[in-house]
C-alpha cells in the first residue's frame, strides 16, 4: 500500500514558498517550450490555410517558391488547357500571378520590413473563395490601386485604407480595400493588378506562377503528368497545400528548434531547482521518513512517495506554464518567413498535442529532478525515527 | 535471567557492535533475555548503556552483530529487510519520545497510517482509527492536526497509532521524556491500562525512576550487560 496522496499534497502546501518558487521555475520552462511550439504551429497553420487541396501551382522547374519562378505569358493558356483543370462554362479556372517583395517602413519600429506583393488577375478570385473584403473593394485593373491583407494593415507605413505607399521609387499606389482570408498567409500580402505589377517591375511578358483549380484533388496526378511531360515547357506542378507546407518548413523548424533548445537549457535550471527543493524537504523530514519506515513502509513505497511529490510539484508548474502559454493565443506577431523573405503575421496556436507535450515535459522534469532525492529518502534508516 | 515457555521475546547471545571513526564499539555484549507475554517492562540504565540499541533490536529496527532474536516464535534476526518491514507493520506498535506524528496529517489520519499496510478496507480503517482514539480519550480531537494538540495529547495519538493494528508488542522510547509530570502520569496510566486490560506486552525505555516504577518489571542495563 502506498503512502496517501494527501500526505504529499499537504507537505507541498506547508512549504508554500519553496513549492511556489520551484513550480514557477518549471512553469517558466513549460511556458517557453509551449510558446515556441505554438509559434511554430502558428506559422504552419497560417501558411497551411493559404493552400487548397484542389489547387495546383505551376512553377519554373527547379524553383522552390513563386519568388524565384518565371512562367512566360503564352504558357498560361497552355497550362490552363491541360487535363484535370476545372471548367466553368467553357472557361478553365485559373490565373497567372506575379509575386515580388518590396521594403516598406514599419510603424512603431526602426527600419524597414519586406512585404510580399501579389499581382492578381481576373481569374484569381475563384482560386481563393474565402477572401472577403472587410472594407473598400478590390483594385480595378489597369490602375495604381491596391488591396491589403488584414494582418498587415496599420503595421506598415501607408498600408491602410485610403493611404498610399511607394510600390517602388516614384510609383505610389493607393490602398482601396482591406481583405481577410481566414487567417492565412495571404492576409500578410498586398494585392494589385498583375499587369500593373509586371510593368512596374519590368517583368512584362511573364508571371511568377500559374494556379489552376482542379476538377478534384485526384485529378492532380494527370495534370502534373501533362505539365511535366512536355520538356519544352520546363515547368513543374505542385499541389498548393504541399507548396505551403514546404514554405512553412524552414521557419517552423527553426522556431521549434530554437524554442526547444532554450527550453532544454532552462529545464536544466528548473530540474536543479526541483532537486534542491526536494533534497531540502527530505532533509527536514528525516524523522518523518524514519517513522514511516519504522511503521513498516518499504523503501519502494518511500521512493514512489517522494518521486510522486516531485511529479506533483512539476505538474503544478507545468499546468501553470501551459495555461500562461495558452493566453499567448491572443497575441498576433510578425516575423520574416524564411521561404519568401517577407513579413508574415501570425498567431500563437495552441493544440491539445502541444499542451500535452509541454505538461508531459514538466512531469519528466519532476521525475528527473526528484529521482535522486527520492532515492535518498528511500535509503533513510528506520532508526532515524528514534534519533530525532 | 528468567527463561520461561510463555516468553514472547527471546534473545540469545545478542551482541551489537558499531564502528565509529574506525574504532569498533561493542554496545551490547552477549546478552540473553526473555520477556514474558503481557508484561509491562521498563528498561533503565545510564546514557550509553545500550538500552535504546536493545529496544531497536527487539523492535526490528536494527540487526544484531551476532546472536538470535526470537519474537513470538519468529527469528527476526534472519529476516530480509522487506520481511522485517512487513513484520514491524503487523507486530510492533511504536511510541516515540517526540511522538513522531506526521504534521500534515490529522490525528485520525496519523492513527490510520499503519493500517494502510494491512488489507483492511478504507471504511474499516477509519472506524478502527476512531476506536483507537476513543481508547486514548481523544474522540473530540480526531480532526485536529498535531500542532493543534498539547504534548500529552500528541503522545496519546501516538499511542493510538501504536495499538491500532493490535500488535504483539508495543515499544516505547522515553514516552514521557518530553512531558510535564501530569501528562506523563496520564500516559503511564494509559500504558498500564493497555497492559492490564488489553494484555499488551510493553517494553519502555526510560530515564525516569518514577516512570519505571509503574512498569511491572524493571531491567537495568550497564555497559551493554543486563544487571540483576
Amino acid at each position: 500500500m502506498m503512502i496517501p496522496l494527501r500526505y504529499n499534497l499537504r507537505s507541498l502546501w506547508v512549504r508554500k514558498a519553496t513549492t511556489l518558487a520551484t513550480a514557477l521555475g518549471i512553469a517558466l520552462v513549460v511556458f517557453v517550450l509551449a510558446s515556441a511550439l505554438m509559434l511554430s504551429q502558428g506559422v504552419k497553420e497560417t501558411l497551411g490555410a493559404a493552400g487548397r487541396e484542389d489547387v495546383a501551382i505551376v512553377l519554373r522547374k527547379g524553383s522552390d517558391a513563386e519568388m524565384g519562378s518565371i512562367v512566360d505569358n503564352p504558357q498560361i493558356g497552355l497550362i490552363k488547357s491541360m487535363p484535370g483543370v476545372k471548367r466553368e462554362g467553357n472557361e478553365p479556372v485559373g490565373a497567372g500571378e506575379s509575386v515580388v517583395v518590396i521594403a516598406l517602413e514599419k510603424i512603431g519600429a526602426i527600419g524597414v520590413t519586406n512585404v510580399q506583393v501579389r499581382g492578381v488577375a481576373q481569374g484569381s478570385a475563384p482560386l481563393r473563395p474565402n477572401v472577403k473584403m472587410l472594407e473598400g473593394r478590390m483594385p480595378a485593373p489597369g490602375t495604381d490601386e491596391v488591396a491589403v491583407g488584414r494582418a498587415i494593415r496599420g503595421r506598415i507605413k501607408g498600408v491602410d485604407l485610403n493611404q498610399s505607399f511607394d510600390l517602388k521609387k516614384n510609383r505610389p499606389v493607393k490602398v482601396v480595400g482591406v481583405f481577410e482570408d481566414g487567417g492565412s498567409a495571404h492576409e500578410s500580402e498586398v494585392w494589385l493588378d498583375v499587369d500593373n505589377l509586371s510593368s512596374a517591375f519590368g517583368r512584362e511578358g511573364a508571371v511568377s506562377s500559374v494556379r489552376v483549380v482542379l476538377e478534384s484533388p485526384s485529378a492532380f496526378d494527370a495534370f502534373r503528368a501533362s505539365v511535366e511531360s512536355d520538356k519544352r515547357l520546363g515547368l513543374q506542378a505542385i499541389l498548393e497545400t504541399k507548396y505551403y507546407e514546404k514554405q512553412s518548413e524552414g521557419t517552423s523548424i527553426f522556431i521549434s528548434a530554437l524554442g526547444t533548445m532554450i527550453a532544454v537549457f532552462f529545464s536544466i535550471g528548473a530540474m536543479i531547482g526541483a532537486t534542491i527543493t526536494m533534497y531540502a524537504s527530505i532533509a527536514n523530514r528525516r524523522r518523518e521518513i524514519g517513522t514511516l519506515r519504522a511503521l513498516g513502509f518499504s523503501r519502494l513505497s518511500i521512493l514512489f512517495c517522494f518521486l510522486f511529490e516531485a511529479v506533483l510539484l512539476a505538474l503544478g508548474g507545468g499546468l501553470l506554464g501551459a495555461a500562461l502559454a495558452t493566453l499567448m493565443g491572443t497575441v498576433e506577431l510578425s516575423m520574416i518567413n524564411f521561404a519568401s523573405w517577407s513579413e508574415l503575421v501570425f498567431r500563437f496556436r495552441a493544440t491539445p498535442q502541444i499542451l500535452a507535450t509541454s505538461v508531459v515535459s514538466a512531469v519528466a522534469m519532476g521525475i528527473m529532478g526528484g529521482f535522486l532525492p527520492a532515492v535518498r529518502a528511500a535509503r533513510t534508516s528506520p532508526l532515524a525515527a528514534m534519533r530525532g | 535471567m528468567t527463561v520461561t515457555d510463555d516468553s514472547i521475546i527471546r534473545l540469545r547471545g545478542v551482541t551489537k557492535e558499531f564502528v565509529r571513526g574506525g574504532e569498533r564499539l561493542r554496545v551490547l555484549q552477549s546478552l540473553d533475555l526473555d520477556v514474558k507475554r503481557a508484561t509491562f517492562q521498563a528498561l533503565m540504565g545510564p546514557s550509553g548503556s545500550g538500552k535504546s540499541t536493545l529496544l531497536n533490536l527487539m523492535a526490528g529496527l536494527d540487526r544484531p552483530t551476532s546472536g538470535s532474536i526470537e519474537i513470538d516464535g519468529k527469528r527476526i534476526d534472519q529476516m530480509s529487510e522487506g520481511q522485517l518491514a512487513a513484520w514491524r507493520a503487523n507486530s510492533v506498535g511504536f511510541v516515540f519520545q517526540s511522538y513522531n506524528l506526521l504534521p500534515v496529517l490529522t490525528a485520525v489520519e496519523n492513527v490510520e497510517l499503519p493500517l494502510l499496510l494491512t488489507p483492511v478496507a478504507a471504511n474499516e480503517r477509519r472506524r478502527r482509527a476512531q476506536t483507537a482514539l476513543r481508547v486514548v480519550g481523544l474522540d473530540d480531537r480526531m480532526d485536529h492536526y498535531p500542532r493543534q494538540l498539547s504534548g500529552g495529547q500528541e503522545q496519546r495519538v501516538s499511542i493510538a497509532r501504536a495499538i491500532v493494528t493490535d500488535p504483539l508488542l508495543i515499544v516505547a522510547d522515553e514516552p514521557t521524556g518530553d512531558l510535564d509530570r501530569t501528562s506523563a502520569d496520564e500516559i503511564l496510566t494509559l500504558l498500564e491500562t493497555l497492559n492490564e486490560n488489553m494484555g499488551k506486552t510493553i517494553i519502555m525505555v526510560t530515564h525516569d525512576p518514577a516512570a519505571a516504577e509503574r512498569a511491572g518489571v524493571t531491567l537495568h542495563l550497564d555497559k551493554g550487560r543486563l544487571k540483576e
